[in-house]
């Protein structure tokens, strides 16, 4: 049901100043306060354009800006985009509205791969190797889901949530097993890092994760209008002459890779995959050429919103975004809810 | 004489291998034709449909589309000759009654082309045809089951294929849209495209059909012309009850019943247990 009269010519201009609206709120909040003008200039000057070259700025603000919240504030616009998008397209592929990016084993499987770096000690060689293999983990996951689905070359798609489910739950236990062996110190690493958070990430994470996130999210919004048919059903798909197996085994991929990456640079982050499609479908309507961009932009938004507000809303201690999406999206969701509702009466 | 437009050869069709439905079922249809497939429920109407589109694949045999073998034919190749309108659609997402019609037009796009003025044009005139052209932007789960058969009936009109099969298109609808969906059927088959539909309505198959199949015992029971399938003594084996059919002098068309099957007083028991009164 749509809810709103806002017409989609609207919307999307509207999502993108509000993505580099926020982008810019969260490169100014936080413990050093850094004005606009300021991070204008400053991007100005590292890019060797000519303007704004009067503003002064102090060389702690450059540090902050470069080193701490651009690198941070591009991690979070990556991730976020990425799960929406990937969010709307597992969605899409199970023709059901309850499915997340976390459905086929992703999430579980970084979560491993995760518990199994700090068990082992190789999170602290150096700041890739965690993300690295959590990154395997679920790569490693989702291959075993679909492997397990896969009857005589075909794979049902209510076998691959099943499986999914399953896989999910003998993962979890291994997390569980291996953490009851490790010390306090490393349970704690491994509780941060499943809470997932944006602080203190580095141009890699940046440089780790713009690879396939952002081709993944090139390739997704190519297949907009094939991801229409798709959702009808195998047999709507197929009466129309769509490769119905093929297609979907390949957005699945490509959905798994970008939700991978995501989860991996920047912890579990549950809330965006799921809700921020539902929030989108419910103002631009199920059409994928809108949604998956109003998505995207949608998801980036919401994520680096979230952060930055949990940097200051209990200052000088960080409320991390795995925490703050949960709290911020929850009500905003609900309220959506009521009102979609109220307009079906 | 048309062409034949479709053909099955020694076909099989089921859902498992060991466990066919249909089998041995061979005939040709010609250009134009507009097939009733009638029997009871279970008999493989539905299944000797979708072997025939290729959703399920012939256990033995084959099917020939415009001369050619279905097997060797692409998706994409295979959706411009034959559209097909499935039982009981589920829709998750609320589309539009637009959206949905213009689904039908995917088969004539390459996978990067986007849609044309021209494709928006036949959408139109397809929507326009069923008489859903005030509803296009309606959410489709907003609209009644019998707007939304005429809007899937424009979907796989957009298709613009040469044959059509229908899967119980009738079925659960109101006495006007049934008729409706039928003189839709009739007049295109009557224009050269080849019509097939699963038919549950007997006298409105015996009435627009040119042509009948009695589908039961696995096989093609009968197979002709409307006045030589629709016999009391086809129906009656077919059905496994006393059929009787009538023709209505006033309207000229046939009319079929059942007869109750002989009681032998055990029902009258029953009918004490169900009504609550075993006791009396």
């Amino acid at each position: 049901m749509r809810i709103g009269n806002l017409p989609n010519a609207i919307v999307l201009p509207l999502l993108t100043i509000a993505f580099f609206g926020t982008a810019f709120l969260s490169m100014a909040w936080g413990q050093i306060d850094i004005p606009t003008e300021n991070i204008l200039a400053l991007l100005c000057q590292s890019m060797g354009l000519p303007f704004l070259s009067e503003i002064p700025v102090t060389p702690e603000q450059e540090a902050v800006l470069f080193h701490i919240r651009l690198p941070r504030t591009l991690v979070g616009l990556m991730v976020g985009a990425g799960l929406g998008t990937s969010g709307v397209v597992m969605q899409g592929i199970f023709s059901n509205p309850l499915a997340d990016p976390g459905v086929i084993g992703v999430s579980s499987g970084a979560a491993v791969g995760a518990v199994a770096a700090i068990a082992f000690g190789l999170s602290d060689t150096s700041l890739l190797a965690l993300p690295l293999s959590a990154l395997c983990g679920a790569l490693a996951a989702v291959t075993l889901t679909v492997f397990l689905a896969m009857r005589q070359g075909k794979v049902p798609m209510m076998t691959l949530l099943l499986a999914g489910v399953v896989v999910g739950m003998l993962l979890g236990a291994v997390t569980a097993g291996i953490l009851t062996v490790l010390n306090e110190q490393k349970i704690h690493q491994y509780l941060f890092w499943t809470i997932g958070g944006l602080d203190y990430r580095r141009w890699d994470h940046v440089m780790m994760g713009a690879g396939p996130i952002l081709a993944g999210i090139v390739v997704m919004l190519l297949m907009a209008r094939h991801l229409n048919i798709l959702v009808l059903g195998d047999v709507e798909a197929k009466a129309v002459g769509m490769p119905v197996a093929r297609y979907r085994l390949g957005l699945l991929a490509v959905a798994s890779l970008v939700t991978a990456t995501g989860v991996c640079i920047s912890g579990n982050i549950g809330f965006v995959g799921l809700v921020v499609p539902h929030m989108m479908r419910l103002i631009v309507g199920p059409d994928h050429r809108r949604l998956l961009p109003s998505s995207l932009l949608a998801g980036g938004t919401f994520l680096v919103f979230c952060d930055a507000v949990g940097r200051v809303i209990a200052y000088p201690t960080e409320v991390r975004v795995g925490i703050m999406t949960a709290f911020i999206g929850t009500p905003y969701f609900l309220w959506l809810l009521r009102r979609s509702r109220n307009a079906m009466q | 004489m048309n062409d034949v437009v479709l053909a099955a050869e020694r076909l099989a069709a089921g859902y498992q291998k060991d466990k066919a439905i249909l089998t041995n079922v061979s005939f040709t249809v010609r250009q134009g034709e507009m097939v009733g497939l009638i029997g009871p429920n279970g008999a493989g109407k539905s299944t000797l449909l979708k072997t025939l589109r290729g959703i399920l694949e012939p256990l033995t045999g084959q099917v020939e589309i415009e001369g050619r073998e279905t097997s060797a034919l692409s998706n994409r190749e295979f959706a411009r000759k034959v559209a097909y309108l499935q039982q009981n659609i589920e829709i998750s997402f609320d589309y539009s009654a637009r959206e949905i019609v213009m689904t039908g037009r995917y088969p004539h796009l390459r996978w990067w082309e986007k849609e044309r003025g021209e494709d928006a044009q036949i959408v139109d005139a397809c929507m326009a045809y069923t008489g859903v052209r005030d509803l296009a932007e309606r959410p489709i789960h907003t609209i009644s089951g019998g707007q939304r058969q005429r809007v899937l009936l424009a979907k796989v009109l957009a298709q613009q294929t040469p044959l059509l099969f229908l899967d119980e298109p009738a079925t659960g609808l109101d006495i006007f849209y049934q008729e409706e969906i039928f003189r839709f059927c009739r007049e295109l088959s009557d224009r050269g495209k080849t019509v097939l539909m699963v038919v549950h309505e007997l006298a409105l198959a015996a009435k627009f059909c040119s042509r009948l199949m009695l589908v039961g015992e696995g096989r093609i029971i009968s197979d002709g012309p409307p006045s030589t399938v629709m016999t009391s003594g086809n129906l009656s084996r077919c059905y496994g009850v006393p059929v009787r059919v009538v023709q209505n002098p006033l309207t000229g068309s046939a009319e079929v019943f059942t007869e109750p099957p002989p009681d032998d007083g055990r029902r009258a028991l029953l009918l004490g247990t169900i009504l609550g009164r075993g006791e009396e």
